[in-house]
């Protein structure tokens, strides 16, 4: 994605041609993109059209968004859709409660895993392999299908209606993924380097910090990234788990309750819709590069 | 919780006596994973051996029931019914996935700058989009009155769509859910691929061009092998993923109409939430975890080979 | 496969993502400071009470807790709003918690549920401080399990028909229909041009179940030993079949019930003749539209001859205190207020319900919509009477039945499926 990293596909084809004729035409580059081209604007619109007719339908005046004929490009725009979905009961304060509560479990979850990738990826033990496989298996838990356990342990241990708990389950959702990721990561980035700091007389955990840690930032922030969405998205333990104390509650659940309240307000329904998906998108156009190209380097290594 | 392996304590790079350094830095995990994971699933599997309703949950003096709970799961054909359909769902969901996201990031190699930044760009708002949001999008793209993609039908001439009920019916419920599904999960393949294929040297492409290759035998002989670390990682979160894909289904179609979306998650939800049979619920979940386990299980005895030998 | 020529793009970002991690961990510290401290002080109790959404209005709660608080200084009410979506999970989830709310509003086809599960308190003695041997059946019944009183009826709504006067005008229709034959005839004489003759959506299974009854089927029937669903039966096909025909004569949506888009709300456009509502709607419709006021018309659904009106169903809500509940004594003081005649009365003619005792219903007669529903209210009915039958609601596979004949499906046989679902669900 960054042109430096991309060597390959970037490079207009100046192959020489040798006097064989290539057996398809379909491998010679220039003859017409107009294919490839239509093809990667019907992707692109596929992909996109469905958040654009979110912001879209969030912006409309309602008349427009009930016209038999739908209108895909507004005349006029209003924030009313906003202003009734920020109104809605409590939304700053859920949205506060979100915040808090992913980012509290993003990073718990990059500094717990971080200890484990490490020790997976730069130490011999005795375990790794269980470790390891441990880790992976942990991926496939049926969280939803724990939400009684879940309950009468806090229940038992009154932990029940306390966003600390939310975090606790939210940290360890994410972390076999966080240390699966993480682990790749490390393994991409060669422990020479670390070892060639080591020899200009940095100590083990010097050399991990100003070395390694650096070039480990477009992993963590890629793995974080997938960690904030998950927790970010979660519903069915902020339902059951927070009860009595309704200003605890989290923006899924709010979200929720929020097509109710209005019915079939799909204005005032994409508005919040798209007040819930802000930070994540914003974050990700932000740093979508980086993150890719952190997803090739972690995934390459799997 | 997995107890050490035998692991070669052999040298290697970075390889050395560590003494208690590396189980200090995975303590963290460990504990995490004992106690927010493994004592909720043994508290999962002992409910699932436990006369456990409304009551049971209230009061907390559930029996002992033993296989009784198993054996009514078992027997219940609508379990087996559910079962076929989830892993209907699932290979239909990954194949498409993997396809058209291989597809995607193949052609996205092929774009030139300003076209592959609009694609990439597009795909990456449909990827960090949170789930909750695009699925009541969806819900809107599909609605019956003023939805887009009635309206859209209709003008390519299908009348019959003219306020067509997309829950209604079961097939329909079940595209638009595949539909939801691979749209967000296709970006997430595309782009990693992309990102891998970025890495398969230039050289590589280029001499297997020189030797005559065409677009295919380049493909199958240079970049499929490279791809393929990359390609069963994806694959197998993906399987994971929308195995256990639970939101999309429970917001768009709660399970029906008339079971026709119920796949093991819903079903396991829908007997504990509904029916309060927290005990068969859990039997469910007990088993389904099994299911996913065995269904990955090529991938796990590869992942232990790699390993080993590394 | 490291990218070397990234390395060092890397390196310069570091500094922004270290920024951002500082950020985080701020957060993260913040989030354990700002954690809440119970009150376990000395200052007035907190009275947690569970009101379902749209049950009563914002006003009528607001008098109520000021009323309420006066005199009880210790006590602090906290009236908590409840959605209806996933209701049953939370409720169940509060009665077995350690500190559950103190007053809980629930369906009065929930209550039976939560009454066997034994997180309930027992009011059995305190029926007659609640004077409840006039109660209403249809409240007090699913509130009663082995003889024990755990639910307290609150208040009951029948379904009525709620019209348009100018509309009637309009299309020359003098009188209300006496029969439900008539009511076709005059719905499909309403439905012309703009105007939708009736706005009845496919999943209006309330409004369904009074067909059915009434044709002297039944949603499940008990004979002697298990339940099993009946929506196949003859006489319930036949309500079916009214349902369907009198579904077409407007543009209700095949596919949703009355809560999506709220029906009142579609009613307030002007542009719907009739609307099968509860009498308390045509408060909120007249809210949504103050043109509509006095416009707004009333009768009992017409039952299959005239002089005596269809079969409705009574909805309504029962009062209960969870076992889990730390204030037992203050929750039952509040249970005693909205249970009993001021507030009943106030209920009564604000939201146009049915009061919870048959003694009350005088407050009631001057009133053109309850008038309407009391008629109805003889031939009031409930849901089959079984703690399960909550559990046939979640999934609602008549919901399912409906949208599947009206959509050009196979009634037998869709009717079959639907009632097996029934059995099976009540029986398990």
């Amino acid at each position: 994605m960054k042109d430096a990293t991309a060597p390959a596909g970037d490079r207009p084809a100046r192959a020489p041609r040798g006097p064989r004729r290539p057996p398809r035409p379909a491998s010679r580059r220039p003859p017409s993109r107009l294919p490839l081209n239509t093809g990667a604007l019907i992707v692109f619109v596929l992909a996109a059209f469905p958040v654009y007719w979110m912001i879209l339908t969030a912006f409309k005046p309602t008349p427009e968004i009930q016209a038999e004929t739908p209108v895909f490009w507004p005349t006029s725009l209003t924030l009313e859709h906003f202003a009734t979905a920020a109104r809605a009961d409590g939304f700053a304060q859920f949205w506060r409660n979100s915040l808090l509560v992913t980012l509290t479990c993003v990073v718990l979850a990059l500094v717990v895993a971080l200890g484990a990738a490490f020790a997976v990826a730069r130490l011999r033990w005795k375990g790794r392999r269980g470790f390891v496989l441990m880790v992976f298996v942990a991926q496939v838990a049926p969280w939803e299908a724990l939400l009684i356990p879940m309950y009468v342990i806090a229940r038992d241990t009154d932990m029940l209606d306390r966003l600390p708990t939310l975090t606790l389950i939210y940290f360890m959702i994410t972390l076999p993924f966080t240390v699966v990721t993480l682990r790749s990561f490390l393994t991409g980035i060669p422990v020479e380097l670390e070892e060639a700091a080591r020899v200009d007389g940095c100590t083990r955990s010097q050399a991990f910090r100003r070395v390694t840690l650096p070039l480990l930032a477009p992993g963590l922030l890629a793995t974080s990234l997938f960690g904030f969405i998950t927790a970010w998205n979660e519903f069915a333990f902020a339902n059951m788990l927070i009860i009595k104390n309704q200003d605890d509650r989290t923006l899924p659940v709010w979200l929720s309750s929020f097509s109710n309240v209005f019915g079939t307000d799909w204005g005032a329904t994409m508005a919040a819709s798209t007040l819930f998906a802000l930070p994540v998108l914003l974050l990700f156009l932000v740093l979508q590069h980086r993150v890719a190209a952190g997803m090739a380097g972690g995934a390459v290594k799997g | 919780m997995s107890r050490p392996a035998p692991a070669g304590a052999t040298g290697g790079v970075g390889a050395r006596v560590r003494g208690l350094w590396p189980y200090l830095l995975i303590a963290p995990t460990v504990l995490g994973a004992v106690a927010l994971l493994g004592y909720p699933l043994v508290r999962n599997l002992l409910i699932s051996v436990q006369e456990y309703g409304m009551g049971e949950l209230i009061r907390g003096d559930a029996g002992f029931a033993g296989l009784a709970n198993y054996r009514e799961v078992l027997a219940d054909p609508e379990f087996w019914e559910v079962v076929r359909r989830t892993l209907w769902w699932t290979l239909l969901n990954v194949v498409l996935i993997m396809v058209l996201g291989t597809l995607v990031a193949l052609m996205l190699q092929r774009l030139g700058r300003a076209m592959r930044l609009l694609v990439t760009s597009g795909l990456v708002l449909a990827w960090a989009s949170p789930v909750i949001a695009t699925t009541t999008v969806f819900q809107w793209l599909f609605a019956s009155r003023l939805g887009v993609v009635n309206w859209f039908l209709t003008r390519l001439g299908f009348a019959s769509f003219e306020g067509f009920s997309w829950t209604a019916d079961g097939t329909a419920a079940f595209v638009v859910l595949v539909l939801l599904v691979v749209w967000q999960s296709v970006p997430f393949v595309a782009i990693t691929l992309y990102a891998a294929l970025l890495t398969v040297p230039a050289e590589l492409h280029e001499s297997a061009r020189l030797d005559g290759a065409g677009g295919w035998r380049i493909f199958r002989s240079v970049t499929l092998p490279i791809l393929r670390p990359v390609f069963g990682l994806i694959l197998c979160l993906e399987i994971i993923w929308v195995f256990r894909c639970f939101a999309q289904i429970w917001a768009i179609t709660g399970g029906g109409p008339h079971d026709a979306t119920t796949t093991l998650p819903v079903y396991a939800y829908r007997i504990a939430q509904s029916l309060h049979r927290y005990d068969l619920g859990a039997v469910v979940s007990t088993l389904t975890v099994l299911l996913l386990l065995a269904v990955l299980i090529p991938y796990l005895r590869q992942l232990l080979r790699q390993e080993a030998e590394e | 496969m490291t990218n070397w020529s990234g390395l060092i793009e890397v390196t310069v970002k570091i500094r922004i993502i270290a920024g951002l991690s500082a950020l985080a961990a701020a957060a993260a510290l913040t989030s354990c400071s700002a954690e809440p401290s119970s009150d376990k002080g000395d200052g007035p109790r907190k009275i947690t009470v569970w009101i379902m959404k749209d049950s009563v209005t914002e006003d009528f709660l607001a008098r109520f807790t000021k009323d309420f608080e006066k005199g009880r200084p210790d006590l602090d009410l906290d009236i908590q709003i409840q959605e209806w979506n996933g209701i049953g999970e939370k409720v169940t989830a509060a009665l077995a918690s350690n500190d559950a709310p103190d007053v809980i509003e629930v369906g009065n086809t929930q209550v039976a549920q939560y009454s066997a599960s034994g997180g309930v308190k027992d009011l059995t003695g305190k029926v007659d401080d609640l004077r409840g041997a006039d109660w209403l059946p249809g409240l007090a019944e699913p509130g009663r399990i082995d003889g024990k009183q755990f639910g307290v009826p609150w208040y009951a709504a029948n379904r009525v028909v709620i019209y348009h006067k100018d509309h009637f005008a309009a299309a020359g229709v003098k009188e209300p229909p006496k029969t439900r034959d008539e009511w076709l005839a005059i719905t499909e004489k309403l439905n012309t041009g703009k105007v939708q003759g009736i706005y009845l959506p496919g999943q209006n299974w309330y409004t369904l179940a009074g067909f059915v009854w009434d044709e002297g089927g039944d949603l499940a029937v008990r004979t002697g030993g298990p339940w099993k669903g009946a929506l196949d039966s003859p006489e319930a096909l036949r309500g079916m079949e009214f349902y369907k025909k009198l579904q077409a004569l407007g543009k209700g949506p095949k596919d949703s019930d009355e809560a999506e888009p709220p029906q009142a709300e579609v009613f307030a456009k002007g542009d719907v003749a009739q609307v099968v509502a509860v009498p308390g709607g045509a408060k909120i419709i007249e809210e949504a539209n103050p043109e509509l006021a006095g416009k707004l018309g009333f009768f009992p659904v017409p039952g299959d001859s005239a002089g005596t009106p269809g079969a409705t169903f009574t909805g309504g809500s029962d009062l209960i205190i969870p076992e889990a509940s730390a204030h037992h004594d203050a929750a039952y003081e509040v249970v005693k207020a909205l249970a009993g005649e001021k507030w009943q009365t106030d209920m009564a003619k604000t939201m146009s319900y049915v009061p919870n005792r048959t003694s009350l219903a005088s407050v009631i007669q001057d009133n053109e919509g309850t008038a309407a529903m009391a008629a109805a209210a003889a031939q009031g009915r409930a849901t089959p009477n079984s703690p399960q039958w909550a559990a046939v609601e979640a999934a609602n596979p008549i919901k399912e039945y409906m949208t599947a004949v009206l959509t050009g499906q196979d009634m037998a046989e869709a009717a079959k499926a639907a009632s097996g679902s029934i059995t099976k669900t009540l029986n398990s």
